[in-house]
C-alpha cells in the first residue's frame, strides 16, 4: 500500500510523518504519534471522546481522514497545559470530581475548553449546549457543569484562583471532600487504558463473529487465513486445552462458539496478525459453514412445549427460578379491601461505558499467562481461565487495567480467553480492541423483564398480600442471570413489610444478546413495578404517596421478604429528607400536576430550548408558551 | 389542556450491600513507609466510583498520614491479596473496611515501638495528618521520624487484614435467609414537563435522599447519586437495546440513544447517614442503589402531569403520544384538547 506524507503542527511542534492513507486523524494521533489522550469511544462521531482542535475548531477526530488534516494546526489534550501543570478547566474538573472513570474526560475537557474559548461569558444553558456532542456515562454531567462554570469565572477574574483549590480538611479525612487522587491523570489524558498500551512485538487480534443468532457449525476452515503473510495464528474452540466454559454462576459459555452459535455476534474464530488491517483481511478468508436452527426470540416462547433447546443441559430453557414464600397469600388477599392487578415491562439496556472492551495478553518469563484488561472481576476470571487453559492457578495472572466504565458489563470474561490462547500459541503479546459495534452485539445487557403484579390493601393503606411473578430474558448464555434473579426476588416487593407474599423470578435462555450484570442486578426492574403499583394504590386509596409508604415501610425489627429481621432501617429518615428537600405538596396522586404549588422552584432547571448558543432561547420559549395558551 | 404539562412523582427503594446471599470477603495489606508515607495493597481497582481516593482517605485516617501520602498498589492477582470483584456496591464496604483493619494492624506495630521508645502507654498515642504524639505530654514527632525510629528498632510496620460480611444463602423452597448484613434505603422525587404535542418528557428536577451509612467523601457520594440518576433517566425515557429475531438493530450510538448534557435535570442530593453497626467504618454504599428509584419516580411524575401511566419502559415520545391518544380510558379528552391546540396554532400560521 503506498504511503502518504503528512505535515502538521501538533501541540506547537512540527510533525512530518509518512502514514497509511486509510488512517483517520484519530489513528494518526494515537498510533503514529502516541498521543493516546484522545480516545476512541464509538468511531462514528457520536460520543466526543476523540475531540481535538483542528485550526482552532473543535473536531471529532474519528470523522476526519488524517490526510485531510495535512498542513493543519492540531491541538490535543496533551497540548493544553505544560507537562506537570493543568489549565483552569482541568483544575476545576479535579476540584469538583468531574472525572469518574475518566474515559470521556479528555474529550469533555476539550469541549469545555472550546466552549469557553468561543464565548468566555457563556451561561450555563450555552455551556450545556456546547457540551452536547460529548457523552459521559458515569457522572450524570452535574459536576462537569459545575467545573466549567468555576473555570469560566476564574478565567474571567470573577472568582479568585483559590476557587480551584481543594476544600479544607477538618479534624478527620473521613467525611472530607478529598479531591480524587486519579483525577490529574484523567483530566490531562495521561492515564493509559488497555487500548492505549503498546508492547514490543505486539500482535493485533480481530474476531470473526456469528452472522446469525442460532446455527450449528458444520465446519470451520482456517487454512487460507493462516497462510496469509502477516498472520501469526488463527484460533477456534479446538485450540482450548482444558475444560472450556465460563460464566458468573454457570460455566455455559465457551471461549469461542463450540459446535453451534447461540446469538448474533458471538465469537466464532479469531486472528492474531502483525497489524490490524491484515487481521481484518484474514477474517474474510475464514470459511465457516452453518446450518441455521430455529431460534427463540421472546422469553415466553422459551417456555412453550416443543420450543427449540438452546443448551443441552437445560431442556426446559430455564436458567434459574427463585421462589420466595412468606405467610399465606390466600388469607392476605381475602383480608384485602382493594386488589390491584397489573403488568410491567422493562427493556434491554446497554451499559454504554465509553471505553469499549480492550486487552493485552502475553506469556511472561516464568511461563505465566498474563491478561491485562478492564475486568471487573480478576479473581474469578483467574479461576476460570486456569481451568480453561488447564494450568495451575499461579500460572495465570490477571491485571486490572484502568476501567473506562463498567456498571457490571465488564464482569463477563467474553474476550480474555481468546487473547490468552493467541498469546500461548504465538508467544508474543496480543492486543484486542473492540469497536463500539462489537461491544454492543457481544457484551451482556440489562435483563428485559415482564412482571405480573397483584397487590391487596386495606382501606387503611396496609398491604395485606403481594403476588409477584417476573419473567426475564437471559439471552444466549447464563452469565449473571442466576444472581440477578435472586436479587430481584429478594428486593421484589420493595422496602415494605408484607406479611403474605409469593414471589417468583424466572430467567430463560433465548437467542437474543445475552443479559448479565448491570448496576442494580435486577433491583430496578423489580422495584419499578413495585413503586408504580404503590402510586396506583395511593390514587385508589386517595392517599398521599409518602403516607402510603410510611404506613407499610420496613422499620427496625421488621421482617424482610426473606424473613430476615432488620436491626437497622432508615426509610423513615430518607422519606422525611426527600419530602422536606423537595418541598413536596401532600396529596393523592390524582393527576394534580396542573394544580400543584410546588413546581418550578429554584432547585429545578428550566426546560431546555435549543438555541442558547445563538442567544434567543428565551424568545423561542415565550413564543411556544404564547402558542399553547 | 396546555401544550406543556408539569407534574411530580416519587419513589422509594432499598438495596443490600456487598455480595448477595453468601459470605463476602476481601483482603488488604498495609505498610507505613519511609518519609511518613504509606503503601496499601489490595486486589481491586477503580472503575470510576472513586474507590482509590476513598481507600487513601481511610488509610490516611487510620495510619495518621495524609491521603496524598498513600500509594495504592492494586489490581493484580499475582501481586496483591484477594479483594474479589468491583461490583455489588461492595467496594467501600468490603475493601474500605479491610484497608481500615490492615492499617490498624500496621499502626499497632508502629505504636508499640514508639510507646516503648518514649516510655508511655500505647493507648496514649495518637496520629493524624503526618504527626504522631502522646496525649497529655509534649512528646511529638513527624510520621517520617516515627517510621525511622520504628525501623531503627528492627521493625517494619506492616499489617494485613481480611474483612467478612456474613450473608446466608436462601432456602430453596421458601427463599428464607439473611442475604446481607447491611441495607440502604432511598427516596427520589422527579419533576417533569411533558410536551403533549411531541410526547417529549423533560426531567427538570430530581431530589434524591439516600442513606449511605457514613459518607467517606460526600462529593464522591453525590457523584455516584448523580450518575445513577442519569442512568435511571436514560432507561426511563430513551435507552432501548433492540433486536429483531435475534439481530441487533441498535448497533451504534446513532441508534442507541443516551442522555447528554441537555437532558440533565437539576439533581439535589441529600445524604442520610445511618451508621452500619457491624463494620469498623460504619459506611455502607451507594453505587447501585442511586439508580433504583429514578425510573418509577419519573413514571409517577408523568402520570401526575398528564394522567398517562407508562408501564413499559422506556417512555418514548411515541409511547406517550400513543397513550395520550388511544390507550387510556377517560383520558381521550387530553389528546383531543392537544389536537385542538395544535389546530388552533396551525390556523394562526405558526
Amino acid at each position: 500500500m503506498p504511503k502518504i506524507d503528512l505535515t502538521m503542527d501538533v501541540n506547537g511542534r512540527k510533525v512530518v510523518k509518512q502514514t497509511e492513507p486509510h488512517k483517520r486523524l484519530l489513528d494518526f494521533l494515537r498510533e503514529d504519534l502516541n498521543l493516546t489522550g484522545t480516545k476512541e469511544g464509538c468511531g462514528a462521531g457520536e460520543c466526543g471522546t476523540c475531540s481535538v482542535f483542528v485550526d482552532g475548531k473543535l473536531v471529532k477526530s474519528c470523522l476526519m481522514p488524517a490526510a485531510k488534516a495535512d498542513g493543519a494546526k492540531i491541538e490535543t489534550i496533551e497540548g493544553l497545559a505544560r507537562p506537570g501543570s493543568l489549565t483552569p478547566v482541568q483544575q476545576a474538573f479535579h476540584k469538583t470530581g468531574a472525572s469518574q472513570c475518566g474515559y470521556c474526560i479528555p474529550g469533555m475537557v476539550m469541549a469545555a475548553t472550546s466552549a469557553l474559548r468561543e464565548n468566555p461569558d457563556a451561561g450555563i444553558e450555552e455551556i450545556k449546549e456546547r457540551l452536547g456532542g460529548n457523552i459521559c456515562r458515569c457522572t450524570g454531567y452535574t459536576k462537569i457543569f459545575e467545573a466549567v462554570e468555576i473555570a469560566r469565572d476564574v478565567i474571567a477574574g470573577r472568582l479568585p484562583e483559590t476557587a480551584l483549590d481543594e476544600d479544607a480538611t477538618g479534624e478527620s479525612f473521613i467525611g472530607a471532600n478529598v479531591r480524587r487522587l486519579d483525577a490529574p491523570s484523567k483530566v490531562s489524558g495521561r492515564l493509559k487504558y488497555a487500548a492505549d498500551m503498546k508492547m514490543v512485538d505486539m500482535l493485533q487480534m480481530q474476531v470473526l463473529r456469528a452472522p446469525m443468532p442460532h446455527a450449528r457449525i458444520v465446519s470451520i476452515d482456517t487454512s487460507e487465513a493462516e497462510a496469509m503473510d502477516g498472520v501469526a495464528c488463527v484460533i477456534t474452540a479446538d485450540d482450548v486445552p482444558g475444560t472450556d466454559g465460563f460464566g458468573v454462576f454457570i460455566h455455559d459459555q465457551p471461549i469461542m462458539a463450540r459446535g453451534k452459535v447461540r446469538h448474533f455476534g458471538e465469537a466464532v474464530a479469531a486472528v492474531a496478525a502483525e497489524d490490524l488491517v491484515t487481521a481484518r483481511r484474514a477474517l474474510a478468508k475464514i470459511k465457516v459453514e452453518y446450518e441455521e436452527l430455529p431460534g427463540i426470540y421472546a422469553p415466553e416462547d422459551a417456555l412453550k412445549p416443543g420450543a427449540p433447546v438452546i443448551h443441552d443441559y437445560a431442556q426446559d430453557n430455564v436458567i434459574k427460578h427463585i421462589p420466595i414464600r412468606k405467610g399465606d397469600i390466600d388469607k392476605g388477599f381475602a383480608e384485602a379491601d382493594l386488589i390491584l392487578e397489573d403488568e410491567f415491562r422493562t427493556q434491554q439496556v446497554e451499559h454504554a461505558y465509553l471505553e469499549p472492551e480492550a486487552g493485552i495478553a502475553y506469556v511472561d518469563h516464568d511461563d505465566v499467562v498474563t491478561v491485562l484488561s478492564p475486568s471487573q472481576n480478576i479473581t474469578h476470571h483467574r479461576h476460570m481461565l486456569a481451568h480453561i487453559l488447564d494450568l495451575p492457578i499461579n500460572k495465570v495472572r490477571f491485571i486490572m487495567s484502568p476501567v473506562g466504565g463498567g456498571f457490571g458489563g465488564k464482569e463477563d470474561m467474553i474476550y480474555q480467553g481468546m487473547l490468552a490462547l493467541a498469546a500461548m500459541k504465538t508467544h508474543r503479546p496480543v492486543q484486542l480492541n473492540f469497536t463500539r459495534e462489537e461491544s454492543l452485539v457481544a457484551s451482556a445487557k440489562r435483563h428485559p423483564s415482564r412482571v405480573k403484579y397483584k397487590m391487596g390493601l386495606k382501606w387503611s393503606g396496609e398491604i395485606t398480600a403481594i403476588e409477584f411473578d417476573m419473567l426475564s430474558d437471559g439471552g444466549a448464555y447464563g452469565m449473571s442471570s442466576e444472581g440477578v434473579m435472586r436479587k430481584a426476588a429478594i428486593l421484589s416487593c420493595g422496602p415494605y413489610e408484607v406479611h403474605n407474599l409469593k414471589v417468583d423470578t424466572k430467567v430463560v435462555y433465548t437467542n437474543n444478546t445475552p443479559s448479565g450484570a448491570f448496576r442494580t442486578f435486577g433491583g430496578m426492574q423489580a422495584q419499578f413495578a413495585t413503586e408504580s403499583m404503590m402510586d396506583m394504590a395511593a390514587e385508589a386509596l386517595d392517599m398521599d404517596p409518602f403516607e402510603l409508604r410510611r404506613i407499610n415501610m420496613m422499620r427496625i425489627g421488621s421482617r424482610t421478604h426473606t424473613q430476615q429481621e432488620l436491626t437497622t432501617a432508615s426509610l423513615d429518615r430518607v422519606l422525611d429528607a426527600a419530602e422536606a428537600a423537595s418541598r413536596w405538596e401532600a396529596g393523592a396522586p390524582k393527576v394534580r400536576g396542573p394544580r400543584r404549588g410546588d413546581l418550578g422552584g429554584p432547585d429545578a432547571r428550566k426546560p431546555c430550548t435549543l438555541g442558547a448558543r445563538i442567544g434567543d432561547a428565551a424568545d423561542t420559549e415565550t413564543k411556544d408558551e404564547r402558542v399553547a395558551s | 389542556m396546555n401544550r406543556k404539562m408539569r407534574g411530580r412523582g416519587m419513589a422509594s427503594s432499598w438495596y443490600g450491600i456487598a455480595r448477595t446471599a453468601t459470605i463476602d470477603r476481601a483482603g488488604a495489606w498495609a505498610e507505613l513507609d519511609d518519609g511518613g508515607t504509606a503503601k496499601i495493597v489490595t486486589g481491586v481497582t477503580e472503575i470510576g466510583e472513586g474507590i482509590l481516593t476513598v481507600l487513601a482517605q481511610v488509610a490516611a485516617e487510620e495510619l495518621g498520614v495524609r491521603p496524598e501520602d498513600v500509594t495504592i498498589g492494586d489490581n493484580d492477582t499475582s501481586r496483591s491479596p484477594e479483594a474479589a470483584h468491583a461490583g455489588a456496591t461492595r467496594q467501600t464496604y468490603m475493601i474500605g473496611n479491610s484497608v481500615a483493619l490492615a492499617s490498624r494492624d500496621a499502626r499497632a506495630k508502629l505504636f508499640a515501638e514508639i510507646a516503648d521508645h518514649w516510655d508511655v502507654p500505647v493507648d496514649s498515642l495518637r496520629a493524624f495528618n503526618g504527626e504522631l504524639w502522646a496525649q497529655d505530654t509534649n512528646l511529638r514527632m513527624s510520621m517520617d521520624e516515627a517510621v525511622k525510629t520504628c525501623k531503627g528498632r528492627g521493625v517494619v510496620p506492616v499489617g494485613s487484614a481480611s474483612f467478612t460480611a456474613h450473608g446466608t444463602g436462601l432456602d430453596p423452597v421458601d427463599g428464607s435467609g439473611s442475604p446481607w448484613q447491611a441495607y440502604v434505603f432511598g427516596t427520589q422525587i422527579a419533576e417533569v414537563e411533558v410536551d403533549t404535542w411531541t410526547g417529549e418528557v423533560q426531567v427538570l428536577g430530581i431530589w434524591a435522599a439516600h442513606d449511605v451509612g457514613r459518607a467517606i467523601n460526600p462529593r464522591g457520594v453525590e457523584g455516584q447519586i448523580e450518575g445513577g440518576v442519569v442512568q435511571g433517566l436514560g432507561q426511563a425515557l430513551m435507552e432501548d437495546y433492540q433486536t429483531e429475531k435475534g439481530y441487533t438493530t441498535t448497533h451504534g450510538f446513532a441508534k442507541y440513544i443516551l442522555p447528554t448534557s441537555l437532558d440533565i435535570p437539576q439533581i439535589n442530593c441529600t445524604i442520610v447517614e445511618d451508621p452500619d453497626p457491624l463494620s469498623p467504618l460504619q459506611a455502607k454504599g451507594i453505587g447501585e442503589p442511586a439508580l433504583v428509584p429514578t425510573a418509577p419516580a419519573i413514571m409517577n411524575a408523568i402520570y401526575d402531569a398528564i394522567g398517562v401511566r407508562i408501564k413499559s419502559l422506556p417512555a418514548t415520545p411515541e409511547k406517550i403520544l400513543d397513550a395520550l391518544r388511544n390507550h387510556v380510558p377517560g383520558r381521550e379528552q387530553i389528546a383531543q384538547s392537544a389536537r385542538q391546540d395544535r389546530a388552533e396554532a396551525h390556523r394562526r400560521g405558526l
